[in-house]
């Protein structure tokens, strides 16, 4: 089954979420390894990678959003109060926004920064803002700011998913697992 | 009459003496030129410039064969565009600015080698270390002047550009493109 339904995500849905919930981590590790890592080739191979997979992040991220706009959503379980259906949206609001905000503000440093970069290796990454040294140190801040908003916008994304399925014991972390086979 | 025969003879045989085939000397207007070395950072070109330097030249674009180049550059003057990278060339492990704040360039012989595409064979002393290097070029004459344009690639290991860890050149590579333009005018 491709599409959502209203009881259960299709697998298109299943496999952006579990990607990019690999990816995301993966970026966050490369991210601060990259920023604190004293100045090497190692470092600079940090950030490499945590530039193409942001700039992938990115390109995912347009995907499934149009994806998600043109399926319907499933619905949340009965018998949820009010403020936690406004928490799960505005939850999931956060997300969608801070995955774009983040590879964003990355790619706003890159250009102020004026460092040359190819996507893994092959596209050249064009600049969205003219060089300014003030503009990069700025907005470098409001990315990490950003980055440690979405860690805590993450924990709580995992700990609602857990505290469905183990004190709600409702479906909503088995409709986004893979389906086993029958 | 007897006096004066002499005086001419030693006038004809001046007249008719081969005269040094050095050519012109011509000064750099540095307003109209520009020394660059790209590099490359995980395979994407990381452009640099040498904002002051200077060129010297004795030159005769129809008989290069006695004509000498000579190129001096500030090294300290490297501007890498990135802050960070500015910052960090300047150490030892790459131009040791404080060690070796001057490049040279001497040529040792130049030759045409076809239309007005030239080539200067000399040392490049940079970074304390001396290299043998070809600089090719070509020559534009214009009505104030000439141009020599050329690029040539150079190792940046061959001069200890970049040492210890940085030797490694699957980050940055092993290779720099040095690209210039110089615009000359003849010296009075």
């Amino acid at each position: 089954m491709l599409r959502n339904t209203p009881d259960s995500w299709g697998a298109p849905a299943k496999l952006f979420h579990w990607v990019m919930a690999a990816l995301i981590l993966a970026q966050i590790a490369l991210g601060v390894m990259a920023a604190n890592w004293r100045v090497s080739p190692t470092k600079l191979e940090l950030f490499f990678w945590h530039k193409s997979t942001g700039i992938l992040i990115l390109a995912l991220v347009a995907l499934r959003l149009a994806w998600r706009l043109a399926n319907p959503v499933p619905l949340l379980p009965s018998g949820m109060a009010a403020w936690e259906r406004a928490a799960a949206r505005l939850g999931h609001l956060f997300l969608y926004a801070l995955m774009i905000a983040l590879p964003v503000t990355g790619w706003i440093v890159n250009s102020a920064s004026n460092v040359p970069f190819r996507i893994f290796w092959l596209v050249p990454l064009p600049a969205i803002v003219a060089p300014d040294e003030p503009t990069a140190d700025f907005v470098a801040e409001v990315h990490g700011g950003l980055a440690a908003l979405l860690a805590l916008v993450l924990a709580a994304h995992i700990g609602a998913a857990l505290w469905h399925h183990f004190v709600k014991r409702d479906t909503v972390l088995e409709r986004m697992l893979p389906r086993r086979a029958p | 009459m007897k006096r004066i025969v002499p005086v001419l003879g030693l006038c004809g045989l001046l007249a008719f003496a081969p005269l040094p085939a050095q050519g012109a000397d011509w000064k750099m207007d540095p307003a109209g030129s520009k020394l660059e070395f790209i590099a490359t950072f995980e395979k994407a070109a990381a452009p640099g410039e040498f904002k002051e330097f200077d060129a010297r030249l004795r030159f005769d674009p129809d008989k290069p064969a006695g004509s000498r180049l000579e190129v001096t550059v500030k090294v300290t003057s490297a501007d890498m565009n990135v802050a960070d990278v500015n910052k960090e060339i300047r150490g030892k492990d790459w131009f040791d600015y404080a060690a070796f704040p001057q490049a040279e360039f001497r040529s040792t012989e130049l030759r045409r080698i076809e239309g007005n595409r030239y080539v200067a064979r000399g040392t490049l002393v940079l970074k304390g270390v001396k290299q043998p290097i070809e600089v090719p070029f070509s020559w534009t004459a214009s009505a104030d002047g000439a141009v020599m344009e050329g690029e040539l690639l150079l190792s940046r290991g061959a001069f200890g550009i970049g040492t210890g860890e940085w030797t490694a050149s699957d980050v940055i590579g092993a290779d720099v493109k040095v690209k210039f333009k110089v615009k000359l005018r003849k010296a009075r």
